[in-house]
């Protein structure tokens, strides 16, 4: 297999270029004094007493954390109901995977933007509870707004994840949970489930990651006031100019990621001893 | 291994090289090439804010010259700003007054070339020496007007707006019905000024007071924070009040008449937006030429009637007001004068940083648990 080796150089270069060197010059940001000239050169931590010693930016943090497992949990329950039915469908289920894939064909911002249209006060939502008599409700710049653009975003996601593991499971598992007395009920939640945890997790980690750091959403949807961690990093590069405190920032969410993702392996491990 | 950790360290030093060599540099040190000596002299990159400029005014600009014109747009100055200071070339670009005094203060512009820009004796005079730049020899007004109040003349009385000013955003009567432009440095000068400060203050109570007001507002009356998204809400008419360039506020005066627009007496921001020539401009001749061109009546004329904000041009101005105009009786159009508490931003670090920080907590706080 050695001297395969060689192949995958383009792929080293790429990751050195495109992804290494940017995060090491983030954490040279992130300990350095604030400005966007090319390293000041003097090592401080003041980015990260700034955040820590200010309620505000822990709040905006916890807030984020929130909306993110809020809208991974929605994207579980809905997702894997219809993984499941579609590994279960037979010949028709590539079909549906590509409807599930379908939306994402279209640029994520151009798709959320089609959102405020349906959402908006005088909106296709409102218009037609309108017809029912119903409302008009305030939707959009509100929390609801958020997640369910997150849900709708990130959903294909989960379901790609789940409904891979699912359509890996070799039927004959049931068979044999059935010839040993399981009722269905039972072989789902003896077999299926379990079988399925790592696709889960896979979704998870799909799901998570980018809606704890989405800041285009928030913005979209919940309006300028809507502040989540992604927009804080977003001002202070593109507005403040203060690339320490947003390089610091980064920083911070990086490892908060990393160690939610050590944690989520760590129980799918934990589950297969 | 050994030869695994020389490829990286050649790859991360020729990734630095890259990143060192594209900042903005004296001619021929330019890494892709353009360069003054070897420029493509066909090409004119402008940098500006979207939907600023006139329907054909490209077009027709590319006809007359033979030329091509690349459009970049910016969000925001400051956007603009780190793009330049990162070294990226443009040849025309439009930021705003205080940007401009801080883009000279640093040395980023050259200066016009007045053997080809002479058409300074069609612009008003409001709109020319300004403190920045008297004698006109690095910018030339582009658009240029005030922050003020659009509102809803059936549900907000004129009278509350006049005794109120500013601090009508804090009248609790108006809850949830305003809009706030999502931008520091405008929430902040309302403030300044409803607390009677000068909005190019450094000193720490007046920022800390003005920052207490903001918070107020955000707090009780739940405002939504938007940018041009401002624009289409106040023509339906989704919100009573909204903070407006005057710009943006005769476009939303022509098409829903019920809307007016107010410039509290407590004072407010007048500003200017200006064509520059950066210093590593790949084709400064051309950028002359259409500077020079942007001056005159057609173009002029073009700008204002697509855009909607104020013209520096004589004729124009006059046309687009008078009988028949398309701003004839606009409220908005032309940015009032006399009124010793305007102001014009100057450039500020120390505000600038501080307000920058001020505001992201002014927003976050808005839906602490």
């Amino acid at each position: 297999m050695k001297q395969f080796r060689s192949m995958a150089y383009p792929y080293v270069i790429w990751i050195a270029g495109m992804i290494l060197l940017p995060m090491l010059l983030i954490v040279a940001y992130a300990f350095t004094v604030e400005g966007t000239a090319f390293f000041q050169g003097q090592f401080t931590l003041t980015n990260f007493g700034r955040f820590f010693s200010d309620a505000v930016f822990v709040q905006v943090l916890l807030r984020s954390l929130r909306i993110a497992i809020l809208t991974t949990i929605a994207c579980i329950i809905l997702g894997y109901p219809a993984a499941y039915a579609i590994s279960r469908a037979g010949v028709r289920s590539n079909l549906l995977i590509l409807i599930i894939t379908l939306p994402t064909w279209i640029n994520m911002l151009v798709r959320t933007y089609a959102w405020v249209g349906i959402l908006q006060d005088d909106g296709i939502l409102n218009s037609l509870l309108g017809l029912i008599g119903l409302g008009p409700f305030q939707f959009m710049y509100t929390d609801f707004a958020v997640t369910l653009g997150m849900v709708y975003n990130f959903l294909p996601f989960m379901i790609l994840e789940i409904h891979t593991s699912l359509s890996k499971m070799d039927p004959s598992y049931l068979e044999a949970a059935s010839d040993l007395g399981a009722n269905k009920t039972q072989a789902f939640l003896k077999v299926t489930l379990p079988l399925s945890i790592p696709g889960i997790i896979s979704g998870i980690t799909l799901v998570f990651l980018p809606a704890v750091s989405s800041f285009f959403i928030p913005k979209l949807l919940g309006g300028g006031q809507y502040v989540l961690i992604g927009n804080v990093i977003e001002s202070q590069f593109l507005t403040s100019g203060n690339w320490s405190f947003g390089s610091a920032l980064s920083l911070i969410m990086a490892i908060i990621i990393m160690l939610s993702m050590f944690f989520t392996r760590r129980l799918d491990n934990n589950r297969e001893e | 291994m050994k030869r695994k950790t020389r490829l990286l360290s050649m790859v991360l030093g020729s990734a630095l090289l890259v990143s060192l060599l594209t900042a903005c540099g004296g001619p021929g040190t330019d890494f892709d090439g353009t360069n003054k000596a070897s420029g493509d002299s066909d090409t004119l990159k402008i940098y500006t804010t979207g939907e600023y400029t006139g329907e054909n005014l490209i077009e027709n600009f590319e006809d007359q010259y033979d030329c091509r014109v690349i459009m970049e747009y910016f969000d925001s100055n400051e956007m603009m700003y780190t793009k330049i200071s990162a070294g990226d070339a443009y040849d025309i670009i439009i930021p705003s007054d205080y940007m401009i005094e801080r883009m000279l203060n640093e040395d980023y512009l050259q200066p016009l070339d007045k053997e080809i820009v002479t058409n300074f004796d069609l612009m008003t005079e409001d709109s020319l020496g300004l403190d920045f730049d008297p004698d006109n020899d690095y910018t030339v007004p582009y658009f240029w007007g005030s922050v003020g109040i659009v509102y809803n003349k059936n549900n907000v009385s004129l009278d509350d707006l006049k005794k109120e000013g500013w601090n009508i955003l804090q009248d609790t009567k108006y809850a949830g019905k305003l809009y706030l432009y999502d931008s520091e440095r405008d929430s902040f000068m309302m403030a300044f000024k409803a607390l009677g400060y000068s909005m190019n203050t450094s000193d720490d109570d007046e920022i800390n007071a003005a920052y207490k007001w903001l918070c107020d507002v955000n707090n009780t009356m739940n405002p939504v924070y938007v940018t041009d998204e401002i624009i289409d809400n106040m023509i339906n008419g989704t919100k009573d009040i909204g903070i407006v360039y005057s710009g943006d506020a005769s476009y939303i005066l022509s098409e829903n008449p019920d809307m007016g627009y107010y410039c509290p007496d407590q004072g407010t921001n007048i500003w200017y937006d200006c064509m520059v020539i950066p210093k590593c401009a790949p084709n400064p001749e051309l950028a002359n030429e259409f500077i020079n061109y942007v001056m005159t009546y057609e173009s002029a004329l073009d700008n204002t009637e697509t855009v909607g904000y104020t013209s520096p041009n004589k004729e124009v101005v006059e046309e687009v007001t008078g009988e028949g105009g398309m701003f004839e009786g606009n409220e908005a159009y032309i940015p009032r004068s006399g009124f010793a508490k305007d102001e014009v931003f100057h450039d500020n670090e120390y505000l600038r940083q501080k307000v920058a920080e001020l505001w992201i907590k002014v927003k976050a706080g808005s839906k602490a648990e």
